[in-house]
């Protein structure tokens, strides 16, 4: 456990690089407004997510926790984190709140930043953007202002690098999440589409000057056989499983259309209603015999009007299909390359 | 005559009597059963019809009896009852009581009641030992009696001053009244048993009698028990009334020495108190089954009732009376009024008409008399049973096979006797021998609810006991008399009898292994002249003709759809068995069946189901498994197959279902010889499902759309998984599971010897006819099966493989490897090509990998997304004005919005 804790350790540092590239290119995603413009992460806060991930974490089950730390101008700080107790039915009278407040009570007493700054999570293959977190993120985010969610990619993380993720409810999601408003017409007017629901800030991990004098002695112990996940040529599974996952959300996005085709028919039919045509027809007449015409009733007392789908979840499912295609993009970028790279070797081998 | 007293001194009807007190009814049940007993016409008439009086006392006497009875065992909540009901029957008589004043035994109850009350209710002991019922029962009744009594003051304190009188006169009157009935008796010849004791109990003295009611009384007050039991069971009394009728010196003595019983009367009298005592514990309720009861006891009961018939003999017509037809005729319909009548003796009145039939014989009637009789007795077996659910006794079944093939044999002897039932009661000709005979009575009906009761009897014996192979010997019995009738039939009934004997022939053939038939078709005629001494030995017509000409008739001739349908099901089922399948499924498309059993009544669905599931087998048999599968489909998907055949209740619904619904399912259960096995059924759908199912799957393995062939195949094979550990299999699920297991990786052999090995072939396939036909049909089978899903799984990893080396593999000849590789070929499932000259396939390669194949779906999956789409935006186009579309086509065109500018054309028309 010691060895595998020192090379992702490693790929840690390495990839902090990597981490604010990816930060620098999210720039353009204009989080000008926003609180929060940078993450700053401890070493100590990856390593304890990622073994919170291998200890209780199993295939599509997540694991969540708690972020500490504090907020530096624009900057946030994570120095310490702790994970939610996995969750068994039997005891469901547990207090989640209660546990978090002891928590942090006691991480107090040792002299710990106790400041909740936001939550982790892990995910299966990318799948993170569903209701279940935007409406945890929400509440947090409506709670302190500055707080985020780490998305931790145990897959991908096993193939070599390490991925780490903050994101944040943009100012505009906020708005409508606090309107509870999820109707065609409300999102309309927010102008809201699912590339402006959550923005992602970049992420610089922070070692102290000891650790990396450390990391660097480890580096060079390290035989260069522990990297060669990098390079695992092996990329079919992934790949299939991703489009696996994919399909399933562009059948669940079909089913919306259809959903909302249907309503948008029905409201239609409605509007169209030869009822009221006649009511005036009939006014009419009565108009020209002289009598008084009949009272405008209200149509929506008569008809009901059809509910309006929830708009939210194809927003949801269509940044989830993004974020698989983000992933897909980059997976095949990478190993196109690394295919190139073998080819290249081979032929010169030759 | 106080009925009260008649009973009493009846020993005979003490049985009936004894429950019938219990349910406080009135003994009137006794009278149907006495005067056949008797049969005496006069006696008949005239106790039937009862005085108002007499009706209104008798049941105001069963009801103080019971109060006594609860008295005596301090159950005072019943007393309360009975209380109640005799306030209300005496409000009843109310009108008869005003003309003859109150009766003394009324009185004399209700001052008893008082004072076993006020004893109670003094008793604080017992009080508190009483359960709370019976306390709040005590007060109620208490103040109830009182406040009752207020009325019937004046009577009840004479009747305290003078208990010895008012009892006395109460025997008077009964001594008048019975000598009423003696005078008309002594009228008669007085041989009957009843008459006779009743003249034994009119001769005590009055004075014996007066000063035995005195001591009664006198012991009253302080043995409120013996008094009980002179009232409760009358049996005591009229032993000893009886005796006192030998010596009246000895009346009194007899009197005392009741309690130590001498005589071997009083030791009679005492057993059957014991008897009924321990009756009323047992069947309070049942007084059915009490009756019956007493019909199977033996010793004493029996001994009793044996003097009966003999009594009766004579009795049956009086002493010199010429029999003729007309006395015998009046004396059949005489017994067969009483028949359905509540309380009728059924067995006697069977035994009746037993005799009859016999004095008929003795006396040379003549056949017509003989044959009316029959049938007769013949119904009344029938109706022996009063429950529909019940079924017949053995002995009763088998006098009734009996009894019907005598009729046959008078009928087949007499061809100038007609039977019908359209023949009327007047028009019937017995005896006039001129003309033919005329009865009235329908043979058919008879056989048909014969062949009722022995689908009952068989319903309700246990399968597994040697009882039900005893019974199912009498099948042969039926079938004989029904071959008869059909013969007799065939001469004398009409279109549609015929049709119905013919049906149940078919009904009772179709189902029968014609071994013999299946014999001779397996040894060819060698040596015809033998063989076909043979033929001669064996029975004329193979059952497989006997059915085509008995249904080809039905089908000709019959006009009601229910016979048709149920022959053609039979036909198929008797083709399905004997493994003509083509004939089977033929006849099954062209009746059309299919499409509109479910009309049917549940029975004929049943033997519908039946069919499918013996068609279904038969085509496993013949190897053609998609048939096979096709055919069991419907039975076994549903998981009720037990049910829809007709061979026993789901457990699950019998929550569901009432009562009343479970007695009628259970009876349209088919008897245990009929079943079809269960077991065989689902192995055959499970083997024709593994044969169809593990190709297909390994065919389509990365293909999203694909569906199951079979459910509760691919349900077993989920079990199969789920389990934990996986030992050798057991049962046979699990055999075919491990067998579909190996059939996938193309491993035959594995899968050979799981599908065929000792444990399958006890289980399954030795119940075959032709056992080893079917077992060399299924390995031939599973080689194909497992060549086509090895091609399918493995075709990826070879770039060509020889032929030779499959037939190998596979133990199949080349020519078949070949025309199966090339029938996948042909039917695209297999992209290959076959190269001639080197007995080799090779493969191309066409296939595309798994990311192909998801990108394929997923490309598939956009597409009907984008169209989604566009609908809706072709619907937001829409609301904004049809009027308008001119137009929009326009601004469509100059903003180059149209792609797919004719398809979305036509698709915005639809829309709309």
């Amino acid at each position: 456990m010691a060895s595998r804790k020192e090379g992702t350790g490693s790929t840690a540092t390495s990839s902090s690089s990597t981490a604010g590239a990816a930060g620098k290119g999210k720039g353009k995603g204009g989080s000008g407004d926003s609180a929060v413009k940078q993450v700053q992460i401890d070493g100590l806060v990856v390593l304890k997510i990622i073994k919170h991930y291998q200890e209780e974490g199993q295939g599509t089950e997540v694991v969540q926790g708690v972020l500490l730390g504090l907020v530096v101008e624009d900057r946030l700080e994570i120095t310490n984190c702790f994970p939610f107790p996995q969750h068994t039915e039997d005891d469901a009278d547990f207090d989640e709140v209660q546990y978090q407040m002891e928590m942090m009570r006691s991480l107090r007493h040792v002299n710990i930043d106790h400041l909740h700054v936001g939550w982790y999570q892990s995910t299966y293959y990318g799948s993170f953007v569903t209701r279940a977190l935007l409406d945890s993120q929400f509440s947090y985010q409506h709670a302190i202002e500055e707080s985020v969610v780490l998305i931790y990619d145990p897959i991908k993380t096993a193939q070599g690098s390490l991925s780490l993720k903050a994101y944040r409810l943009t100012p505009k999601l906020m708005e409508v999440c606090k309107e509870k408003d999820f109707s065609p017409e409300a999102l309309k007017k927010a102008n809201i589409t699912f590339e402006y629901m959550f923005e992602e800030v970049p992420i610089v991990i922070k070692n102290s000057h000891l650790i990396n004098v450390l990391m660097w002695e480890l580096e060079k112990k390290s035989a260069v056989a522990d990297k060669h996940e990098l390079l695992s040529l092996a990329s079919s599974n992934h790949l299939g499983k991703n489009l696996q996952l994919l399909m399933d959300r562009v059948d669940e996005m079909s089913q919306d259309i259809v959903k909302y085709n249907t309503y948008m028919r029905n409201t239609s039919k409605q509007q169209q209603q030869k009822h009221q045509q006649r009511r005036q027809q009939e006014n009419m007449q009565r108009q020209s015999r002289g009598e008084p015409p009949l009272p405008e009733e209200d149509l929506s007392k008569l008809f009901k009007p059809p509910q309006p789908p929830a708009r939210m979840d194809s927003l949801l499912i269509a940044g989830q299909i993004n974020t698989y295609c983000q992933n897909i993009k980059e997976f095949t970028a990478q190993n196109l390359g690394k295919l190139f790279m073998a080819q290249a070797l081979q032929e010169y081998n030759n | 005559m106080s009925r009260f007293f008649t009973t009493g001194s009846d020993s005979e009807s003490e049985s009936s009597l004894s429950g019938e007190e219990l349910v406080t009814k009135p003994v009137g049940g006794n009278y149907g059963k006495q005067p056949l007993l008797l049969s005496e016409d006069e006696e008949d008439t005239k106790r039937v019809v009862r005085s108002a009086k007499d009706k209104r006392f008798e049941e105001l006497t069963n009801l103080i009896r019971t109060i006594r009875n609860a008295m005596k065992i301090r159950d005072v909540t019943k007393c309360l009852e009975e209380f109640e009901l005799l306030g209300k029957a005496y409000g009843k008589a109310k009108s008869i009581v005003d003309k003859e004043g109150v009766p003394r035994f009324y009185i004399r109850i209700l001052a008893d009641l008082e004072d076993y009350l006020n004893e109670l209710w003094e008793d604080k002991e017992g009080k508190k030992k009483m359960n709370k019922n019976n306390a709040k029962a005590l007060s109620t009744l208490r103040q109830k009696i009182r406040k009752y009594n207020r009325d019937f003051e004046s009577h009840i304190t004479s009747y305290k001053q003078n208990p010895e009188q008012s009892a006395d006169e109460d025997a008077e009157k009964n001594e008048e009244d019975s000598e009423g009935s003696s005078d008309e008796d002594e009228d008669e010849d007085g041989v009957s048993a009843a008459t006779f004791l009743k003249k034994k109990s009119e001769a005590p003295s009055g004075e014996s009698r007066k000063f035995l009611k005195k001591m009664d009384d006198e012991d009253e007050d302080s043995e409120d028990s013996e008094d009980d039991e002179d009232w409760d069971t009358g049996s005591t009394s009229s032993d000893s009334d009886s005796e006192e009728e030998e010596g009246k010196q000895t009346a009194l003595a007899s009197r005392f020495l009741k309690k130590a019983p001498t005589t071997d009367e009083d030791k009679k009298a005492a057993e059957k108190k014991r008897e009924d005592k321990a009756k009323k514990k047992h069947d309070r309720k049942s007084k059915r089954l009490d009756e019956e009861e007493e019909d199977n006891e033996g010793g004493e009961w029996e001994r009793v009732r044996g003097g009966v018939p003999l009594v009766k003999k004579p009795k049956m017509f009086a002493k010199g009376t010429e029999i003729t037809h007309a006395v015998v005729i009046k004396k059949l319909n005489e017994i067969l009024q009483a028949r359905g009548k509540k309380g009728t003796d059924r067995a006697a009145q069977i035994e009746l008409l037993q005799l009859l039939v016999q004095i008929a014989a003795e006396n040379n009637l003549g056949e017509g008399v003989i044959v009316k009789i029959k049938f007769n007795i013949i119904a009344s077996l029938y109706d022996y049973n009063p429950n529909l659910a019940t079924y017949m006794k053995p002995e009763m079944w088998g006098k009734c096979l009996d009894c019907i093939n005598e009729l046959m044999d008078i009928l087949f002897a007499n061809p100038n006797i007609f039977v019908g039932e359209n023949i009327l009661e007047e028009s019937e000709n017995l005896h006039n021998a001129d003309q033919p005979l005329r009865v009235r009575g329908c043979i058919l009906t008879l056989v048909e609810r014969m062949d009722e009761e022995f689908t009952k009897i068989m319903q309700n014996t246990d399968p597994h006991s040697q009882e039900y192979v005893e019974h199912l010997k009498d099948e042969a019995q039926v079938c004989a008399i029904i071959e008869r009738v059909q013969r007799y039939l065939e001469e004398k009934g009409t279109t549609e009898e015929v049709c119905r004997i013919y049906l149940l022939r078919i009904l009772h053939t179709y189902y029968k292994f014609d071994y013999k038939a299946h014999q001779r078709q397996l040894t060819p005629p060698e040596g015809s002249s033998k063989s076909e001494q043979d033929q001669a030995e064996n029975e004329g017509e193979d059952s497989a003709v006997l059915m085509e000409r008995l249904c080809k008739y039905i089908y000709a001739k019959d006009r009601t759809d229910r016979i048709r349908t149920c022959a053609i099901l039979c036909h198929i089922y008797h083709h399905a068995l004997h493994s003509r399948w083509y004939q089977a499924r033929d006849l099954m498309l062209m009746s059309h069946l299919q499409d509109n059993i479910q009309h049917a009544d549940p029975p004929v669905q049943i033997l519908y189901n039946r069919t499918m599931v013996q068609l279904g087998i038969c085509a496993f048999r013949q190897g053609l498994t998609k048939d096979a599968h096709n055919a069991l489909l419907d039975i076994q998907s549903s998981g009720r197959a037990k049910e829809l055949l007709g061979q026993g209740l789901l457990l699950r619904s019998l929550q569901e279902r009432n009562q009343e619904q479970e007695k009628v399912e259970r009876r349209r259960q088919v008897p245990f010889h009929l079943h079809i096995n269960l077991e065989l059924l689902e192995c055959v759908y499970l083997v024709s499902a593994m044969l169809l199912e593990i190709p297909y799957m390994a065919a389509h393995e990365s293909d999203a759309r694909r569906r199951m062939i079979s459910k509760q195949f691919h349900h077993q094979l989920r079990v199969g998984e789920r389990q934990p550990l996986l030992g050798p299999p057991e049962s046979m699920r699990e055999h075919v599971v491990a067998a579909s297991k190996a059939m996938k990786m193309g491993d035959w052999k594995t899968c050979h010897s799981f599908i065929i090995n000792e444990k399958m072939n006890g289980k399954v396939w030795d119940l075959f006819p032709e056992a080893d036909k079917v077992r060399t049909m299924l390995v031939r089978k599973i080689q194909e099966e497992s060549l086509r899903t090895y091609l399918f799984t493995y075709s990826s990893v070879y770039d060509s493989i020889s032929m030779e080396t499959l037939s190998d593999m596979f133990e199949l000849d080349l020519p078949t490897v070949h025309s199966i590789i090339s029938k996948m070929i042909i039917n695209e499932e297999l992209m290959a090509s076959l190269d001639q000259p080197t007995q080799t396939v090779v493969m191309h390669r066409t296939e595309p990998t798994a990311q192909q194949n998801l990108a394929l779906q997923l490309a598939e999956k956009l597409g009907s997304l984008v169209e989604n789409n566009e609908r809706v935006f072709d619907h937001k186009q829409g609301t904004y004005g049809g009027y308008f579309r001119d137009q929009k086509d326009g601004y469509r065109k100059n903003e180059g919005y149209m792609r797919r500018g004719g398809y979305r054309q036509q698709q915005s028309q639809t829309a709309y």
